[in-house]
Protein backbone atom coordinates (compact mmCIF):
# COMPACT_ATOMS: atom_id res chain seq x y z
CA UNK A 1 0.00 0.00 0.00
CA UNK A 2 2.86 2.84 0.99
CA UNK A 3 6.27 2.27 -0.16
CA UNK A 4 9.63 4.19 0.34
CA UNK A 5 12.62 3.85 -1.81
CA UNK A 6 15.80 4.59 -0.49
CA UNK A 7 14.57 7.79 0.97
CA UNK A 8 16.63 10.96 2.25
CA UNK A 9 16.04 13.72 4.77
CA UNK A 10 18.69 16.38 5.07
CA UNK A 11 18.44 19.02 7.95
CA UNK A 12 20.76 21.99 6.86
CA UNK A 13 23.67 19.20 6.71
CA UNK A 14 22.76 16.97 9.01
CA UNK A 15 20.84 13.28 7.54
CA UNK A 16 17.97 13.07 9.26
CA UNK A 17 17.07 9.70 7.68
CA UNK A 18 19.73 7.46 5.83
CA UNK A 19 18.70 5.85 2.80
CA UNK A 20 15.62 4.26 3.96
CA UNK A 21 12.91 2.07 2.64
CA UNK A 22 10.14 0.04 4.11
CA UNK A 23 7.09 -0.89 2.88
CA UNK A 24 3.45 -1.28 4.61
CA UNK A 25 0.94 -3.89 3.56
CA UNK A 26 -2.92 -3.53 3.19
CA UNK A 27 -4.39 -4.04 6.39
CA UNK A 28 -1.60 -4.41 8.85
CA UNK A 29 -0.30 -2.49 11.87
CA UNK A 30 3.65 -1.63 11.18
CA UNK A 31 5.74 -0.09 13.52
CA UNK A 32 8.68 2.48 13.81
CA UNK A 33 11.09 1.77 16.78
CA UNK A 34 13.65 4.40 17.97
CA UNK A 35 14.79 6.22 20.52
CA UNK A 36 14.81 9.46 20.70
CA UNK A 37 16.77 11.63 17.52
CA UNK A 38 15.99 8.49 15.66
CA UNK A 39 13.83 9.92 12.56
CA UNK A 40 10.83 8.89 13.82
CA UNK A 41 8.99 12.19 12.93
CA UNK A 42 10.93 13.60 10.11
CA UNK A 43 9.19 9.72 8.85
CA UNK A 44 6.17 10.57 9.78
CA UNK A 45 5.74 14.30 8.42
CA UNK A 46 7.70 13.02 4.99
CA UNK A 47 4.81 10.32 4.29
CA UNK A 48 2.29 12.69 5.07
CA UNK A 49 3.47 15.39 3.25
CA UNK A 50 4.32 17.65 5.88
CA UNK A 51 7.66 18.35 5.56
CA UNK A 52 7.13 20.34 1.40
CA UNK A 53 5.28 22.98 3.67
CA UNK A 54 8.23 23.29 6.43
CA UNK A 55 10.36 23.27 3.33
CA UNK A 56 8.76 25.80 1.92
CA UNK A 57 8.59 28.11 4.66
CA UNK A 58 12.49 27.38 5.72
CA UNK A 59 13.13 28.43 2.19
CA UNK A 60 11.27 31.23 2.58
CA UNK A 61 12.81 33.33 5.28
CA UNK A 62 16.09 31.88 4.91
CA UNK A 63 16.32 29.11 7.42
CA UNK A 64 16.99 25.44 7.48
CA UNK A 65 17.59 23.84 4.24
CA UNK A 66 15.85 20.65 4.01
CA UNK A 67 16.14 18.30 1.32
CA UNK A 68 14.02 15.16 0.65
CA UNK A 69 15.14 12.46 -1.76
CA UNK A 70 14.02 9.57 -2.27
CA UNK A 71 10.25 8.06 -3.52
CA UNK A 72 7.12 7.02 -1.75
CA UNK A 73 4.74 5.59 -3.64
CA UNK A 74 1.06 5.29 -2.54
CA UNK A 75 -1.22 2.83 -3.81
CA UNK A 76 1.62 2.30 -6.91
CA UNK A 77 1.05 6.05 -7.65
CA UNK A 78 4.28 8.52 -6.90
CA UNK A 79 3.52 10.97 -4.35
CA UNK A 80 6.76 12.37 -3.52
CA UNK A 81 5.53 15.85 -4.26
CA UNK A 82 2.43 16.06 -3.44
CA UNK A 83 0.96 18.63 -1.34
CA UNK A 84 0.22 17.29 2.11
CA UNK A 85 -3.48 18.79 1.59
CA UNK A 86 -3.94 16.13 -1.51
CA UNK A 87 -2.30 13.55 0.15
CA UNK A 88 -5.06 13.26 2.99
CA UNK A 89 -7.77 13.32 0.21
CA UNK A 90 -5.76 10.09 -1.11
CA UNK A 91 -6.19 8.82 2.58
CA UNK A 92 -3.15 9.38 4.62
CA UNK A 93 -3.84 11.05 7.54
CA UNK A 94 -1.32 11.65 10.57
CA UNK A 95 -2.07 12.70 13.95
CA UNK A 96 0.74 14.48 15.43
CA UNK A 97 2.71 14.09 18.36
CA UNK A 98 1.67 15.72 21.47
CA UNK A 99 -1.78 15.84 20.71
CA UNK A 100 -2.65 18.79 18.72
CA UNK A 101 -6.18 19.61 19.53
CA UNK A 102 -7.74 22.77 18.62
CA UNK A 103 -8.18 23.73 22.99
CA UNK A 104 -10.63 26.50 22.37
CA UNK A 105 -13.14 24.02 21.06
CA UNK A 106 -15.74 21.61 22.47
CA UNK A 107 -14.39 17.64 21.95
CA UNK A 108 -17.34 17.84 19.61
CA UNK A 109 -16.69 20.56 17.00
CA UNK A 110 -13.02 19.28 17.17
CA UNK A 111 -14.30 16.04 15.74
CA UNK A 112 -16.31 18.07 13.60
CA UNK A 113 -13.46 19.88 12.42
CA UNK A 114 -12.50 17.03 10.80
CA UNK A 115 -14.64 15.98 9.00
CA UNK A 116 -14.16 19.12 6.94
CA UNK A 117 -12.74 17.21 3.48
CA UNK A 118 -16.05 14.49 3.30
CA UNK A 119 -19.34 15.41 1.69
CA UNK A 120 -20.74 11.76 2.06
CA UNK A 121 -23.73 10.57 4.34
CA UNK A 122 -21.63 8.55 6.90
CA UNK A 123 -20.21 10.96 9.16
CA UNK A 124 -22.79 10.26 11.77
CA UNK A 125 -21.33 6.58 11.55
CA UNK A 126 -17.91 7.71 11.80
CA UNK A 127 -18.97 9.53 14.70
CA UNK A 128 -20.35 6.19 16.63
CA UNK A 129 -17.09 4.55 16.09
CA UNK A 130 -14.67 7.16 17.00
CA UNK A 131 -17.08 7.40 20.12
CA UNK A 132 -17.24 3.34 20.51
CA UNK A 133 -13.80 3.02 20.16
CA UNK A 134 -13.15 5.88 22.75
CA UNK A 135 -15.92 5.80 25.09
CA UNK A 136 -14.38 8.41 27.21
CA UNK A 137 -14.77 11.18 24.06
CA UNK A 138 -18.62 10.27 24.71
CA UNK A 139 -18.72 11.41 27.90
CA UNK A 140 -16.67 15.01 27.05
CA UNK A 141 -18.34 15.93 24.29
CA UNK A 142 -19.24 19.55 25.84
CA UNK A 143 -15.80 20.08 27.06
CA UNK A 144 -13.22 22.27 26.03
CA UNK A 145 -10.29 20.26 24.42
CA UNK A 146 -7.69 22.43 26.19
CA UNK A 147 -9.12 21.48 29.58
CA UNK A 148 -8.91 17.67 28.92
CA UNK A 149 -6.12 15.77 29.99
CA UNK A 150 -3.15 14.71 28.00
CA UNK A 151 -4.48 10.98 27.43
CA UNK A 152 -8.33 12.45 26.50
CA UNK A 153 -6.19 14.71 24.13
CA UNK A 154 -4.20 12.10 22.70
CA UNK A 155 -7.52 9.85 22.15
CA UNK A 156 -9.15 13.13 20.47
CA UNK A 157 -6.34 13.38 18.28
CA UNK A 158 -6.46 10.24 17.27
CA UNK A 159 -10.43 10.45 16.70
CA UNK A 160 -10.07 13.49 15.21
CA UNK A 161 -7.88 11.57 12.43
CA UNK A 162 -10.17 8.71 11.89
CA UNK A 163 -12.82 11.10 11.47
CA UNK A 164 -11.08 12.17 7.70
CA UNK A 165 -11.81 8.23 6.90
CA UNK A 166 -8.34 7.54 6.27
CA UNK A 167 -7.22 4.43 4.49
CA UNK A 168 -3.48 4.82 5.99
CA UNK A 169 -3.15 5.99 9.41
CA UNK A 170 0.19 7.88 10.44
CA UNK A 171 0.25 7.71 14.21
CA UNK A 172 3.19 9.65 15.85
CA UNK A 173 3.81 8.61 19.16
CA UNK A 174 0.48 8.09 20.44
CA UNK A 175 2.00 6.49 24.30
CA UNK A 176 3.85 9.41 24.59
CA UNK A 177 2.97 10.71 28.14
CA UNK A 178 0.19 8.28 28.91
CA UNK A 179 0.36 6.13 32.16
CA UNK A 180 0.86 2.22 31.29
CA UNK A 181 -3.16 1.68 32.07
CA UNK A 182 -3.41 4.85 29.47
CA UNK A 183 -1.35 3.03 27.09
CA UNK A 184 -3.13 -0.43 27.06
CA UNK A 185 -6.45 1.30 26.59
CA UNK A 186 -4.89 3.28 23.00
CA UNK A 187 -3.42 -0.47 21.99
CA UNK A 188 -6.80 -1.54 22.33
CA UNK A 189 -8.05 1.09 20.13
CA UNK A 190 -5.46 0.65 18.16
CA UNK A 191 -6.30 -3.17 17.71
CA UNK A 192 -10.36 -2.34 16.95
CA UNK A 193 -9.30 0.62 14.45
CA UNK A 194 -7.25 -1.75 12.48
CA UNK A 195 -10.20 -4.06 12.43
CA UNK A 196 -12.20 -1.09 10.50
CA UNK A 197 -9.61 -2.43 7.61
CA UNK A 198 -7.52 0.92 8.57
CA UNK A 199 -4.09 0.35 7.46
CA UNK A 200 -1.61 1.69 10.73
CA UNK A 201 1.88 3.06 10.82
CA UNK A 202 2.47 3.80 14.45
CA UNK A 203 5.98 5.17 15.54
CA UNK A 204 7.15 4.51 18.74
CA UNK A 205 9.81 4.51 21.68
CA UNK A 206 8.45 2.46 24.08
CA UNK A 207 8.28 -0.65 22.09
CA UNK A 208 7.16 -3.22 25.38
CA UNK A 209 3.10 -2.42 25.22
CA UNK A 210 3.20 -2.02 21.10
CA UNK A 211 5.10 -5.10 20.32
CA UNK A 212 3.00 -7.56 20.43
CA UNK A 213 0.10 -6.05 18.00
CA UNK A 214 2.49 -5.09 15.18
CA UNK A 215 2.54 -7.15 12.08
CA UNK A 216 6.04 -5.66 11.34
CA UNK A 217 8.58 -3.62 12.71
CA UNK A 218 10.91 -1.64 11.89
CA UNK A 219 14.08 -0.35 14.51
CA UNK A 220 15.85 2.68 12.96
CA UNK A 221 19.01 4.11 14.63
CA UNK A 222 19.72 7.49 13.52
CA UNK A 223 18.25 7.76 10.38
CA UNK A 224 19.21 3.76 9.30
CA UNK A 225 17.18 1.32 9.63
CA UNK A 226 18.46 -0.99 11.65
CA UNK A 227 16.55 -4.08 11.87
CA UNK A 228 12.94 -5.78 11.03
CA UNK A 229 10.57 -8.33 11.49
CA UNK A 230 7.70 -9.42 12.76
CA UNK A 231 6.92 -8.19 16.04
CA UNK A 232 6.81 -11.88 17.62
CA UNK A 233 11.03 -11.73 15.90
CA UNK A 234 11.32 -8.34 17.60
CA UNK A 235 10.51 -9.59 20.83
CA UNK A 236 12.35 -12.46 20.99
CA UNK A 237 15.65 -10.25 19.59
CA UNK A 238 18.05 -10.02 21.71
CA UNK A 239 19.05 -6.62 20.70
CA UNK A 240 15.93 -4.77 20.93
CA UNK A 241 15.58 -6.39 24.20
CA UNK A 242 18.78 -4.63 25.39
CA UNK A 243 17.63 -1.64 23.66
CA UNK A 244 14.17 -1.01 24.73
CA UNK A 245 13.51 -3.32 27.38
CA UNK A 246 16.35 -3.04 29.69
CA UNK A 247 16.63 -6.44 30.19
CA UNK B 1 20.50 3.41 -9.14
CA UNK B 2 21.67 6.72 -10.49
CA UNK B 3 23.69 9.65 -8.26
CA UNK B 4 21.62 11.86 -6.18
CA UNK B 5 23.07 15.77 -5.05
CA UNK B 6 22.06 17.87 -2.39
CA UNK B 7 22.84 21.51 -1.77
CA UNK B 8 25.31 21.66 1.35
CA UNK B 9 25.89 24.91 3.10
CA UNK B 10 28.94 26.10 4.76
CA UNK B 11 30.06 28.44 6.57
CA UNK B 12 32.91 30.92 5.25
CA UNK B 13 34.84 30.13 8.04
CA UNK B 14 37.90 31.44 9.66
CA UNK B 15 40.53 28.86 10.61
CA UNK B 16 40.74 28.16 13.92
CA UNK B 17 37.05 29.78 15.70
CA UNK B 18 35.37 29.09 19.20
CA UNK B 19 32.50 31.60 19.98
CA UNK B 20 34.14 34.81 19.83
CA UNK B 21 37.55 33.80 19.93
CA UNK B 22 38.98 34.36 16.56
CA UNK B 23 42.99 32.92 15.76
CA UNK B 24 43.41 34.79 13.25
CA UNK B 25 46.31 34.08 10.52
CA UNK B 26 45.77 36.90 8.11
CA UNK B 27 44.73 40.00 6.22
CA UNK B 28 42.28 38.65 4.69
CA UNK B 29 40.20 36.93 7.34
CA UNK B 30 41.34 40.30 9.52
CA UNK B 31 39.21 41.96 6.19
CA UNK B 32 36.52 39.62 5.75
CA UNK B 33 35.88 40.07 9.69
CA UNK B 34 36.50 44.21 10.15
CA UNK B 35 34.51 44.78 6.96
CA UNK B 36 31.09 44.53 7.59
CA UNK B 37 31.80 46.50 10.77
CA UNK B 38 33.90 48.77 9.70
CA UNK B 39 32.35 49.96 6.59
CA UNK B 40 28.94 51.16 8.15
CA UNK B 41 30.88 53.37 10.35
CA UNK B 42 32.85 54.80 7.65
CA UNK B 43 29.98 55.44 5.58
CA UNK B 44 27.93 57.18 8.06
CA UNK B 45 30.46 59.33 9.12
CA UNK B 46 31.21 60.04 5.65
CA UNK B 47 27.84 61.44 4.31
CA UNK B 48 27.91 64.66 6.43
CA UNK B 49 31.08 65.57 4.50
CA UNK B 50 29.19 64.94 0.85
CA UNK B 51 27.47 68.45 2.10
CA UNK B 52 28.55 70.33 -0.84
CA UNK B 53 28.45 67.62 -3.71
CA UNK B 54 24.18 66.74 -2.59
CA UNK B 55 23.15 69.64 -1.57
CA UNK B 56 21.50 70.88 2.31
CA UNK B 57 18.24 69.28 1.51
CA UNK B 58 19.39 65.68 0.97
CA UNK B 59 21.23 66.56 4.34
CA UNK B 60 18.34 67.19 6.08
CA UNK B 61 16.96 64.02 4.70
CA UNK B 62 19.79 62.31 6.35
CA UNK B 63 19.36 64.01 10.02
CA UNK B 64 15.76 62.69 9.76
CA UNK B 65 16.71 58.94 8.48
CA UNK B 66 19.05 59.09 11.21
CA UNK B 67 16.25 60.20 13.36
CA UNK B 68 13.94 57.28 11.72
CA UNK B 69 16.87 54.70 12.43
CA UNK B 70 17.32 55.69 16.26
CA UNK B 71 13.33 55.17 16.71
CA UNK B 72 13.81 51.73 14.54
CA UNK B 73 16.54 50.86 16.97
CA UNK B 74 14.13 51.41 20.09
CA UNK B 75 11.60 49.13 18.12
CA UNK B 76 14.09 46.40 17.93
CA UNK B 77 15.10 46.57 20.89
CA UNK B 78 11.69 46.66 22.71
CA UNK B 79 10.77 43.58 20.38
CA UNK B 80 13.81 41.61 21.98
CA UNK B 81 12.12 41.93 24.27
CA UNK B 82 8.53 40.56 23.55
CA UNK B 83 7.44 43.92 23.51
CA UNK B 84 5.56 44.71 20.04
CA UNK B 85 5.29 47.87 20.28
CA UNK B 86 3.25 50.01 17.92
CA UNK B 87 4.26 53.50 19.38
CA UNK B 88 7.27 54.96 18.99
CA UNK B 89 6.01 58.56 18.20
CA UNK B 90 5.23 58.44 22.50
CA UNK B 91 9.63 58.65 23.12
CA UNK B 92 9.79 60.80 20.31
CA UNK B 93 6.64 62.96 21.60
CA UNK B 94 7.57 63.18 25.17
CA UNK B 95 11.49 63.55 24.55
CA UNK B 96 10.41 66.43 21.71
CA UNK B 97 7.82 68.47 24.35
CA UNK B 98 10.25 68.08 27.25
CA UNK B 99 13.28 69.45 25.31
CA UNK B 100 10.80 71.97 24.05
CA UNK B 101 9.14 72.72 27.19
CA UNK B 102 12.40 72.93 29.08
CA UNK B 103 13.85 75.86 26.35
CA UNK B 104 10.85 77.77 25.49
CA UNK B 105 10.50 78.07 29.72
CA UNK B 106 13.47 78.64 30.97
CA UNK B 107 15.49 79.30 28.09
CA UNK B 108 18.20 76.75 28.83
CA UNK B 109 20.26 76.14 25.52
CA UNK B 110 20.42 72.90 23.66
CA UNK B 111 23.49 71.06 25.32
CA UNK B 112 21.40 71.37 28.42
CA UNK B 113 17.80 70.60 27.49
CA UNK B 114 18.39 67.83 25.11
CA UNK B 115 20.43 65.15 27.67
CA UNK B 116 17.78 66.26 30.26
CA UNK B 117 14.67 65.93 27.33
CA UNK B 118 16.32 62.64 26.50
CA UNK B 119 16.55 61.24 29.86
CA UNK B 120 13.35 62.63 31.35
CA UNK B 121 11.19 61.58 27.99
CA UNK B 122 12.97 57.81 28.32
CA UNK B 123 11.76 57.95 31.91
CA UNK B 124 8.50 59.41 31.62
CA UNK B 125 7.21 57.13 28.69
CA UNK B 126 8.89 53.85 31.23
CA UNK B 127 6.46 55.20 33.88
CA UNK B 128 3.70 55.39 31.93
CA UNK B 129 3.71 51.86 30.80
CA UNK B 130 5.47 50.29 33.77
CA UNK B 131 1.42 50.05 34.42
CA UNK B 132 0.98 47.97 31.04
CA UNK B 133 4.25 46.08 30.95
CA UNK B 134 2.87 42.38 31.98
CA UNK B 135 0.49 43.02 28.80
CA UNK B 136 1.97 40.40 25.95
CA UNK B 137 1.93 40.75 22.52
CA UNK B 138 -0.74 42.09 20.58
CA UNK B 139 -2.60 43.68 23.97
CA UNK B 140 0.73 45.93 24.33
CA UNK B 141 0.40 46.81 21.17
CA UNK B 142 -2.50 48.52 21.48
CA UNK B 143 -1.96 50.40 24.22
CA UNK B 144 1.20 51.69 22.77
CA UNK B 145 -0.52 52.66 19.59
CA UNK B 146 -3.09 54.58 21.31
CA UNK B 147 -0.85 56.50 23.86
CA UNK B 148 0.52 59.12 21.51
CA UNK B 149 -2.82 59.50 20.52
CA UNK B 150 -3.69 60.49 24.15
CA UNK B 151 -1.24 62.37 24.52
CA UNK B 152 -1.49 64.73 21.10
CA UNK B 153 -5.25 64.88 21.80
CA UNK B 154 -4.52 65.93 26.07
CA UNK B 155 -1.88 68.64 24.82
CA UNK B 156 -5.10 70.03 21.92
CA UNK B 157 -7.74 70.10 24.50
CA UNK B 158 -6.06 70.93 28.11
CA UNK B 159 -3.96 74.22 26.00
CA UNK B 160 -0.43 73.40 27.80
CA UNK B 161 2.63 72.91 26.14
CA UNK B 162 1.56 75.17 23.05
CA UNK B 163 -2.30 73.49 22.93
CA UNK B 164 -2.35 72.70 18.78
CA UNK B 165 0.10 75.52 17.92
CA UNK B 166 3.00 73.66 19.71
CA UNK B 167 5.94 76.09 20.43
CA UNK B 168 8.03 78.09 18.00
CA UNK B 169 11.45 80.15 17.79
CA UNK B 170 13.44 77.73 20.07
CA UNK B 171 16.92 78.07 20.34
CA UNK B 172 18.75 76.43 17.45
CA UNK B 173 22.03 74.28 16.87
CA UNK B 174 25.21 75.48 16.94
CA UNK B 175 26.32 75.21 13.16
CA UNK B 176 25.82 73.04 10.99
CA UNK B 177 28.45 70.24 11.32
CA UNK B 178 26.96 69.56 15.01
CA UNK B 179 23.74 69.31 13.09
CA UNK B 180 25.10 66.37 10.89
CA UNK B 181 27.56 64.81 13.09
CA UNK B 182 25.11 64.29 16.21
CA UNK B 183 22.67 62.29 15.10
CA UNK B 184 24.89 60.02 12.90
CA UNK B 185 27.26 59.41 16.14
CA UNK B 186 23.95 58.95 18.16
CA UNK B 187 23.05 56.18 15.38
CA UNK B 188 26.35 54.55 15.51
CA UNK B 189 26.28 54.74 19.14
CA UNK B 190 23.15 53.11 19.63
CA UNK B 191 23.65 50.49 16.49
CA UNK B 192 26.62 49.02 18.12
CA UNK B 193 25.87 49.55 21.79
CA UNK B 194 22.63 47.30 21.02
CA UNK B 195 23.78 45.18 19.31
CA UNK B 196 26.62 44.44 22.17
CA UNK B 197 23.90 44.92 24.82
CA UNK B 198 22.20 41.99 22.89
CA UNK B 199 24.70 39.60 23.42
CA UNK B 200 25.75 39.87 26.76
CA UNK B 201 24.51 38.07 29.41
CA UNK B 202 21.72 40.50 30.38
CA UNK B 203 20.81 40.88 26.65
CA UNK B 204 20.26 36.82 26.43
CA UNK B 205 18.25 37.22 29.90
CA UNK B 206 15.77 40.04 27.93
CA UNK B 207 15.85 37.38 24.53
CA UNK B 208 14.95 34.54 27.28
CA UNK B 209 12.15 36.67 27.66
CA UNK B 210 10.61 36.89 24.39
CA UNK B 211 10.87 33.38 23.83
CA UNK B 212 9.32 32.21 26.89
CA UNK B 213 8.54 34.71 30.28
CA UNK B 214 7.50 32.05 32.20
CA UNK B 215 10.39 30.31 32.10
CA UNK B 216 12.65 33.40 33.20
CA UNK B 217 10.26 34.13 35.55
CA UNK B 218 11.12 30.29 36.94
CA UNK B 219 14.91 31.50 36.65
CA UNK B 220 13.60 33.67 39.54
CA UNK B 221 14.17 36.40 37.60
CA UNK B 222 11.78 39.67 37.77
CA UNK B 223 11.15 40.37 34.60
CA UNK B 224 9.01 43.37 35.04
CA UNK B 225 12.11 44.73 36.31
CA UNK B 226 13.86 44.01 33.05
CA UNK B 227 11.14 45.10 30.25
CA UNK B 228 11.50 48.52 32.59
CA UNK B 229 14.98 49.06 32.32
CA UNK B 230 14.80 47.57 28.60
CA UNK B 231 11.72 50.23 27.60
CA UNK B 232 14.26 52.92 29.18
CA UNK B 233 17.12 52.23 27.43
CA UNK B 234 14.65 51.67 23.90
CA UNK B 235 13.51 55.11 25.40
CA UNK B 236 16.49 57.16 25.32
CA UNK B 237 17.29 56.12 22.09
CA UNK B 238 13.78 57.47 21.10
CA UNK B 239 13.54 60.56 23.25
CA UNK B 240 16.93 61.27 22.07
CA UNK B 241 15.18 61.79 18.57
CA UNK B 242 12.44 63.81 19.70
CA UNK B 243 14.87 66.01 21.44
CA UNK B 244 17.13 66.39 18.78
CA UNK B 245 14.63 67.11 16.34
CA UNK B 246 13.25 69.59 18.41
CA UNK B 247 16.17 71.79 18.01
CA UNK B 248 16.66 70.84 14.73
CA UNK B 249 13.51 72.49 13.59
CA UNK B 250 13.27 74.86 16.52
CA UNK B 251 9.59 74.17 16.77
CA UNK B 252 7.41 71.10 18.79
CA UNK B 253 4.08 70.57 18.30
CA UNK B 254 1.56 68.13 17.79
CA UNK B 255 2.80 66.35 15.03
CA UNK B 256 5.63 65.05 17.65
CA UNK B 257 3.32 62.15 18.20
CA UNK B 258 1.99 61.57 14.62
CA UNK B 259 0.79 57.91 13.44
CA UNK B 260 4.45 58.36 11.14
CA UNK B 261 6.82 58.00 14.33
CA UNK B 262 4.75 54.82 15.06
CA UNK B 263 4.27 52.92 12.01
CA UNK B 264 7.83 53.81 9.53
CA UNK B 265 10.41 53.01 12.63
CA UNK B 266 8.31 49.17 12.20
CA UNK B 267 8.37 49.14 8.77
CA UNK B 268 11.98 50.17 8.59
CA UNK B 269 12.64 47.08 11.08
CA UNK B 270 10.31 44.18 8.80
CA UNK B 271 12.43 45.25 6.11
CA UNK B 272 15.44 45.32 6.90
CA UNK B 273 15.49 42.32 9.19
CA UNK B 274 14.34 42.09 12.78
CA UNK B 275 16.29 41.67 15.72
CA UNK B 276 19.66 42.33 14.47
CA UNK B 277 20.11 46.07 14.60
CA UNK B 278 21.76 46.35 11.51
CA UNK B 279 18.69 45.86 9.61
CA UNK B 280 16.54 48.47 11.43
CA UNK B 281 19.41 50.74 10.40
CA UNK B 282 19.57 49.67 7.05
CA UNK B 283 15.85 49.46 6.65
CA UNK B 284 15.82 53.25 7.45
CA UNK B 285 18.02 54.13 5.13
CA UNK B 286 16.19 52.75 2.36
CA UNK B 287 12.90 53.68 3.30
CA UNK B 288 13.31 57.58 3.90
CA UNK B 289 15.59 58.66 1.19
CA UNK B 290 13.04 56.23 -1.33
CA UNK B 291 10.08 58.25 -0.79
CA UNK B 292 12.17 61.53 -1.24
CA UNK B 293 13.16 60.26 -4.12
CA UNK B 294 9.49 59.01 -5.03
CA UNK B 295 8.35 62.96 -4.55
CA UNK B 296 9.00 62.95 -8.34
CA UNK B 297 5.83 61.27 -9.01
CA UNK B 298 3.63 63.27 -6.60
CA UNK B 299 0.60 61.89 -5.36
CA UNK B 300 1.11 58.38 -6.91
CA UNK B 301 4.59 58.37 -4.55
CA UNK B 302 2.78 56.21 -1.82
CA UNK B 303 1.15 53.97 -4.76
CA UNK B 304 4.86 53.21 -5.52
CA UNK B 305 6.51 53.66 -1.95
CA UNK B 306 3.94 50.30 -0.76
CA UNK B 307 4.15 48.45 -4.01
CA UNK B 308 7.77 48.59 -3.34
CA UNK B 309 7.81 47.54 0.56
CA UNK B 310 5.10 44.62 -0.41
CA UNK B 311 7.14 43.11 -2.82
CA UNK B 312 10.82 43.52 -0.68
CA UNK B 313 8.24 42.00 2.91
CA UNK B 314 6.97 39.15 0.50
CA UNK B 315 10.34 38.28 -1.22
CA UNK B 316 12.37 38.59 1.29
CA UNK B 317 10.61 38.15 4.35
CA UNK B 318 13.87 37.06 6.11
CA UNK B 319 14.78 41.34 6.08
CA UNK B 320 17.11 42.51 3.53
CA UNK B 321 19.88 42.54 6.03
CA UNK B 322 19.70 39.06 7.11
CA UNK B 323 19.98 37.84 3.85
CA UNK B 324 22.94 39.83 2.75
CA UNK B 325 24.78 38.46 6.24
CA UNK B 326 23.77 34.68 5.23
CA UNK B 327 25.21 35.12 1.55
CA UNK B 328 28.23 36.78 3.30
CA UNK B 329 29.00 34.01 5.79
CA UNK B 330 28.03 30.87 3.72
CA UNK B 331 28.31 29.85 0.62
CA UNK B 332 26.70 26.97 -1.35
CA UNK B 333 27.66 24.07 -3.30
CA UNK B 334 26.40 20.40 -4.66
CA UNK B 335 27.28 17.21 -3.00
CA UNK B 336 27.21 13.82 -3.78
CA UNK B 337 24.49 11.55 -1.48
CA UNK B 338 23.71 7.68 -1.41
Amino acid sequence: MLEIKNLMVFFENALAINDLSLEVHRGKIVGVLGSNSAGKTTLMNTISGLIIDMKKKEDRKGGERITVLGEIRFEGEDITDTKPSERVKKGIVLSRERHPVFPDSTVEENLKIATYLRKDPQIKKSFEFVYTVFPRLKELRKRKAGFCSGGEQQMLAIGMALMTKPRLLLMDEPLLGLSPAMQQDLIRAIKEIREEGVTILVTEQFARPLLPIIDRGYVIENGTLILTGTGKELMDNPEVKAAYFGL
Amino acid sequence: MSVRYRKERLDRGIKARCEDIFALSSYREMLYLLLPRVLPVIALLSLPLLKGVVGLYWEKVLVVTCAIALLALSWDLMASVGLVCLGQALFFGAGAYLTGFLNHSFGWPPFLTIPLGTLGGALFCTLLLLPVLRLRGIYFAIVTLTLPLLLARFIETTKILGGNVGMSGLSPLPGIWFELYVPVVALLICLFGFRRLINEDYGLVLQGIRDNDRAVMSGAINIYKLKAQAVFIAGVAGAFAGAFMTHYYQFVGMPAFALDYSILPLTCAVLGGVGSFAGPTLGAFILVPLSEILRAFGTLRVVFYSTILIICVVGLPEGIFHYIQRKYHQFERLVEVG
